[in-house]
């Protein structure tokens, strides 16, 4: 049974013919066609997340996706899942903004993903160069859930707007390191920087015995260039690989995606 | 859900890590040579002062030593965090063998009294030292882990091991324990052995394996009954070994902890049955084979325990010496043959890279020759605890030679590493 905690990209590969649920639930999944960002962005979002992207319903969908791989699928169960979603169904409510204009940073994500792309490095670049008080504005034209917790592991709160058909989602440092004054920095020139990966190399080290898995990947940064992401899929998280990418000039953003499987994606670093 | 982890990592320099491999490699051939050349003397009643020392340059020198050192590498991998300070851990090592030496001296010559308890105090230091500069890194994990709860418990128990020796040491001098001096010793060494080496084994080796044999996919429920088992166990005996008149629990803690053993076994077998790597390499060799001398040793342990075989001339010695040898030193041989060819490899290699030839890990060391070496060790092992407990004198000169070969064949390997520059 297909619950609410399930992986998108899990989901697919187990049963593929609920990628036509998803379609058929909201035209936003449309995205997932493509097998590049189905590997990268489903596998770091859950059904319910999904759901909250897409504005569907998420009992709706449970029901329907869970319809299409079971038709035993009872009432019961439906039930519990209604009761077990409840709490959670309470949104965020927008609260009012008042950001200083030139304290803001604007990325505007759609071009990436509309050429295709995980816009994910991108947002992560940017949070990296934002100064003290800045406020990043990412621009979107769904709710990018899963980016709440990321960054707010990293100590930033969100207040999201909607507008239209458009999300508009400011990130700011938790109060306490915000409330500080800030003295205004230049601001650098590189507020408008984008990097555009159009290349993606993958490489996959799971099942290689060390140092194998580490050769690999720094025989690989060769044809990794300032437009290129490097993906490794690896078994676990290459500690000692972070030091010898540094090194190089590289950098490295590791994800967890199931015990014994992480994605490492590897990128060289702006300078 | 998501794991998001920047470029934080580090690793220490080899140049303290690799003093404290050298350092206790150094030992090991010391201790089999030690042995070779007193063979004779290594006999009849345990607590006597060439068997005392030798034992210290066996779980202090050598074994203690390699601990630390894989400790200070395997920390910032394992649990994710920088050491909480490289200079300590440098000073660290110089005041630790520097206790080593004096405690080894003082009990070779019996020097008790001031000379002893000295060295045992800067041991202490030492102890503390690396306890504290441990703990201090690991506060700053984000995520706990199965391995930090194993190194908290064995840092936990080093300490006690630590303080319960320094009281030995005094007692030696200016008796004032007042049970059995002998009794606190077997206390002293079952926390040692079970609570410090062993729990640091368990968390250390539930990493190790899998990352060289590439298991996965395999249940964990026994290792954690087995950390359950073991640390009750222990601590029950440590609470009723001043009252004599609670002796059944003492046996009942005794089989706790023996049991634990077997479930930590019955673990690495699950770990190993699930590799993906199905050829067992050198390392994996010497893994296997302590783990089958540990299962003997821990039935061994049980009847020493509750039955009065320890009367038995020499079984005690016997028993003592499979332990550092059959079980920790198989082991930790086998662990380095893995960990030293990589650490070296990815010091003075790993930046060349995609940029040049590099040697393979398996060029760095001549495996056949390590694998003579393996033979011999697991040959001359079992042989010496047989010919002691019937004490064949001129089978031990013979099996201890063995013993020091296969010694001269691991060191010859680790030499080879440590030299290759280019």
């Amino acid at each position: 049974m297909i619950t609410k905690d399930f992986k998108i990209s899990k989901m697919l590969s187990a049963y593929p013919q609920t990628l036509k649920v998803l379609l058929n639930a909201s035209p936003h999944f449309k995205k997932l066609e493509n097998k590049v960002l189905r590997k990268t962005l489903a596998s770091r979002v859950t059904v319910e997340q999904a759901a909250k992207i897409a504005g569907v319903d998420l009992n709706y969908l449970l029901n329907e996706l869970n319809k299409s791989i079971n038709s035993s699928y009872t009432d019961t169960q439906k039930q519990k899942e209604t009761n077990m979603n409840e709490k959670k169904s309470e949104g965020q409510i927008p609260t009012e903004i008042n950001f200083e204009p030139d304290k803001i940073k604007r990325l505007d994500v759609r071009p990436i993903l509309d050429s295709g792309k995980d816009p994910f490095m991108d947002i992560m670049a940017n949070v990296k160069t934002l100064n003290e008080g800045e406020v990043l504005l990412i621009i979107n034209s769904f709710e990018p859930v899963p980016l709440y917790s990321v960054l707010g592991n990293k100590g930033f709160d969100h207040i999201t707007k909607k507008d239209g058909d458009v999300f508009k989602i400011y990130f700011f440092k938790k109060s306490g390191d915000a409330a500080k004054e800030f003295t205004d920095k230049p601001d650098s020139e590189n507020s408008t920087e984008e990097t555009d990966f159009e290349n993606v190399i993958e490489i996959d080290v799971r099942g290689l015995e060390p140092p194998e898995p580490m050769i690999k990947v720094l025989e690989a940064l060769s044809n990794v260039d300032e437009k290129t992401l490097l993906l490794v899929h690896h078994h676990r998280e290459p500690m000692m690989l972070y030091p010898k990418l540094e090194e190089r000039g590289y950098t490295a953003v590791t994800h967890k995606i199931e015990e014994n499987y992480f994605k490492v994606l590897i990128s060289k670093k702006k300078i | 859900m998501i794991q998001q982890t920047l470029t934080t990592a580090y690793s220490p320099p080899l140049k303290l890590v690799g003093k404290y491999f050298i350092a206790g490699i150094i030992s090991y051939f010391l201790l089999c040579l030690i042995l070779l050349i007193n063979n004779d003397s290594i006999i009849g009643f345990h607590f006597q002062p060439k068997v005392l020392a030798i034992t210290h340059i066996a779980t202090l020198g050598w074994i203690t030593m390699i601990i630390f050192g894989a400790m200070f590498q395997l920390v910032p991998v394992v649990l994710h965090v920088k050491i909480f300070s490289e200079r300590l851990a440098e000073i660290n090592f110089w005041i630790f063998a520097a206790g080593i030496t004096g405690l080894v001296y003082g009990f070779w010559h019996f020097n008790t009294g001031t000379f002893l308890t000295t060295f045992a105090i800067i041991l202490n230091v030492a102890f503390f030292l690396f306890a504290a500069n441990i703990i201090l890194s690991m506060r700053k994990m984000k995520e706990w882990n199965f391995t930090a709860t194993h190194i908290a418990a064995a840092l936990f128990y080093l300490i006690i091991t630590a303080i319960a020796g320094l009281l030995l040491a005094i007692n030696l001098g200016h008796p004032f324990i007042k049970i059995s001096h002998l009794q606190y010793l077997n206390l002293h060494a079952h926390t040692a052995f079970i609570g410090w080496v062993l729990m640091i084994i368990m968390g250390v080796v539930y990493n190790l394996i899998p990352m060289f044999s590439l298991s996965h996919g395999y249940s964990i429920t026994p290792g954690k009954y087995s950390f359950a088992a073991i640390n009750v166990g222990l601590l029950g005996i440590n609470a009723v070994m001043h009252s004599p008149e609670l002796n059944i629990m003492f046996y009942i803690f005794s089989i706790i902890i023996a049991l634990g053993i077997i479930l930590f076994i019955y673990q690495v077998y699950l770990i190993i049955q699930k590799r993906m790597r199905k050829k067992l390499d050198i390392g994996l060799k010497h893994t296997v084979v302590s783990f089958a001398i540990l299962a003997v040793v821990t039935v061994l342990g049980i009847i020493l325990t509750i039955t009065n075989a320890s009367e038995i001339p020499n079984l005690t010695l016997v028993y003592g010496f499979l332990i550092l040898f059959g079980f920790i030193s198989i082991l930790i041989i086998g662990q380095m043959y893995k960990i030293v060819p990589f650490l070296v490899w990815y010091h003075r290699f790993g930046s060349r890279v995609g940029k040049e030839k590099v040697p393979m890990l398996r060029d760095l060391y001549n495996e056949n020759i390590g694998m003579y070496g393996f033979y011999l060790m697991i040959i001359s092992i079992p042989a010496i605890a047989v010919f002691t407990l019937f004490n064949i004198k001129i089978l031990l000169l013979i099996f201890y030679s063995v013993l020091f070969l296969s010694a001269l064949t691991f060191c010859f390997n680790m030499y080879k590493i440590f030299m290759r520059k280019n």
